[in-house]
């Protein structure tokens, strides 16, 4: 395979369902303005399965993919596997991570529509390290509210960023009102990060808030990794019954794992996948959190959207460093899940971390600790030590992203890191109890 | 075809049902405003509705017509929409 799919595809047709409508937060209603590329409505809410790559975007794409895959055999000895485990490398471009693939989509529709500025919160940095680039690549300003424990982590981010011009603000910052509002010592949320983003974007016609990695239409770009992974594994002969990759807001579970649904439905896989998403322990959306209408950001300000959520406010321990922070699942993720379409499970910083490792000294590739979520799911699954999944034929992981920015994270394994300790049921429930659930709303 | 009366009742029929109405669309006046004692029309929904008043019409909305654009009454939906329709047609 030479060259990347020239169309995203999209699961929505196969679903066999309409994903639930959002919802505007009370009295929150103000002048009525368009912020978001129609383009992106479209193809967050069309049936249309196959979106053509515009030609700008297809000719960047073209730097770094179709993004490498291979049969990780040293890694699959390492953790004990007993069917071969296949890695698909997301890190290969300027940010470092997958996410750039629908950085650069955004970007070029939000140029496209008369926009001059993305503003974007971002938790670990990749997300705001690939929307800097892509603003660079397309002539944009970019703002980006970073957390800031996480920026004290990775100072490099940071680098990175402003090497593409962009203006970084760590949150909670002076610059906004929920930013001075905010306790200093609430560093490390992220919704905090994206509240702010939300409101500084409000300041300018020509600037938009750009929300990243959870929206259907992130998703949508991302059907890359898993078209490209299809089409990889044909190549080789190869056939695998599960699929991973990890959990943030989603874009990268969907990105690698939904065209494996949407094949498998249109009947052109012999072999269907379970898809099989790996979350952070700290922020245990998809196995311990409710199926709820909850806030994208802090600020309550944004839409509220139908989605497994552990709540907006859920305060991730000050301890946690490997990523994986957002409080909920994508509204597509999440509807899947409800459906049964989907599963999930979590994985401690420690247990990443090591699987990263692992992975590193056998592959010599080092990934994000994000990553490490993934490689350790599929570790526990290709060696028979996840309950309930048996896979006869392979797993595939989604590397999501390359680790060389987040040392840090792994000088705290090596220095002897404790594993996070597992959400408290009490301080869970205290966060979700006033969300709406989905079900009793919509009769989903 | 993108007449202005064509599109002037899709407008209306569309935001009577984004708010939720049961009443007859051609009542709405003009300058009625578009989040007001009537009509409940919020950022969100508007975007929803242009996408469906593109298949209404059979017609590709641009963005730069509504990007950063403040939309206040129904007359400054019909309005762009007759601008952007002109600009795909």
């Amino acid at each position: 395979m030479t060259e990347p799919p020239r169309s995203w595809r999209s699961v929505l047709p196969h679903l066999g369902y309409e994903l639930p409508a959002d919802r505007t937060p009370d009295g929150t209603d103000g002048p009525v303005t368009v912020g978001l590329p129609l383009e992106l409505v479209r193809q967050s809410v069309s049936s249309r399965e196959y979106w053509p790559i515009p030609e700008p975007v297809a000719q960047l794409y073209r730097a770094w993919r179709p993004a490498p895959l291979w049969r990780a055999r040293r890694f699959e000895a390492e953790v004990g596997a007993t069917v071969p485990i296949y890695a698909k490398y997301e890190g290969g471009n300027i940010s470092g991570s997958h996410k750039f693939t629908t950085a650069l989509a955004q970007a070029y529709y939000y140029h496209r529509a008369g926009f001059r500025e993305l503003v974007t919160g971002t938790g670990a940095g990749q997300w705001g390290s690939a929307l800097a680039a892509a603003c660079a690549a397309f002539g944009m300003a970019c703002t980006v509210f970073m957390v800031g424990r996480s920026l004290r982590d990775k100072p490099y981010r940071g680098s990175l960023m402003r090497l593409y011009g962009a203006e970084l603000h760590a949150s909670p910052s002076p610059l906004t009102a929920l930013g001075r509002a905010t306790d200093e010592r609430l560093d490390n949320s992220l919704a905090v990060a994206i509240g702010e983003a939300v409101e500084y974007a409000r300041g300018d016609a020509k600037r938009a808030f750009c929300i990243g990695s959870g929206e259907t239409y992130s998703i949508l770009h991302q059907s890359l990794i898993g078209l490209e992974s299809i089409d990889q594994l044909a190549g080789l002969g190869a056939t695998v019954d599960t699929v991973v990759g990890c959990v943030g807001a989603g874009s990268n579970f969907g990105g690698v794992a939904l065209p494996f649904f949407a094949a498998a439905r249109a009947g052109e896989l012999d072999v269907p996948a379970a898809l099989v998403a790996a979350e952070s322990s700290a922020s245990p959306k998809l196995t311990r959190g409710v199926y709820a209408y909850d806030h994208t950001d802090a600020t309550g300000s944004g839409p509220m959207e139908a989605m497994y959520t552990i709540g907006s406010r859920y305060p991730i321990p000050a301890s946690h460093s490997a990523g994986l922070r957002f409080h909920g699942a994508a509204k597509l993720i999440s509807a899947m899940r409800h459906h049964g379409q989907i599963s999930a499970t979590a994985v401690g910083q420690r247990e990443a971390l090591s699987a990263g490792r692992a992975f590193a000294t056998t592959e010599l590739v080092l990934p994000a600790p994000e990553s490490g979520h993934a490689l350790a799911a599929a570790a526990r699954i290709a060696s028979g030590r996840e309950p309930g999944h048996t896979p006869r034929h392979g797993v595939l992981v989604c590397v999501s992203g390359h680790g060389l920015l987040d040392l840090p994270a792994y000088d705290k394994l090596l220095a002897g890191l404790p594993e996070d300790r597992p959400a408290d049921p009490e301080a869970l429930r205290a966060a979700t109890a006033a969300l709406p659930a989905v079900s009793s709303i919509e009769g989903f | 075809m993108t007449d202005h009366k064509r599109v002037n009742g899709a407008v209306k029929r569309l935001l009577v049902r984004e708010s939720r109405l049961s009443i007859d669309p051609d009542t709405v006046p003009d300058d009625e405003p578009l989040d007001g004692e009537l009509l409940r029309v919020n950022s969100l929904g508007f975007l929803g509705m242009l996408v469906r008043l593109e298949d209404e019409l059979d017609v590709t909305l641009d963005d730069d017509i509504f990007a950063g654009r403040v939309f206040t009454t129904v007359a400054d939906v019909v309005d762009a929409v007759l601008d952007a329709a002109k600009e795909t047609t």
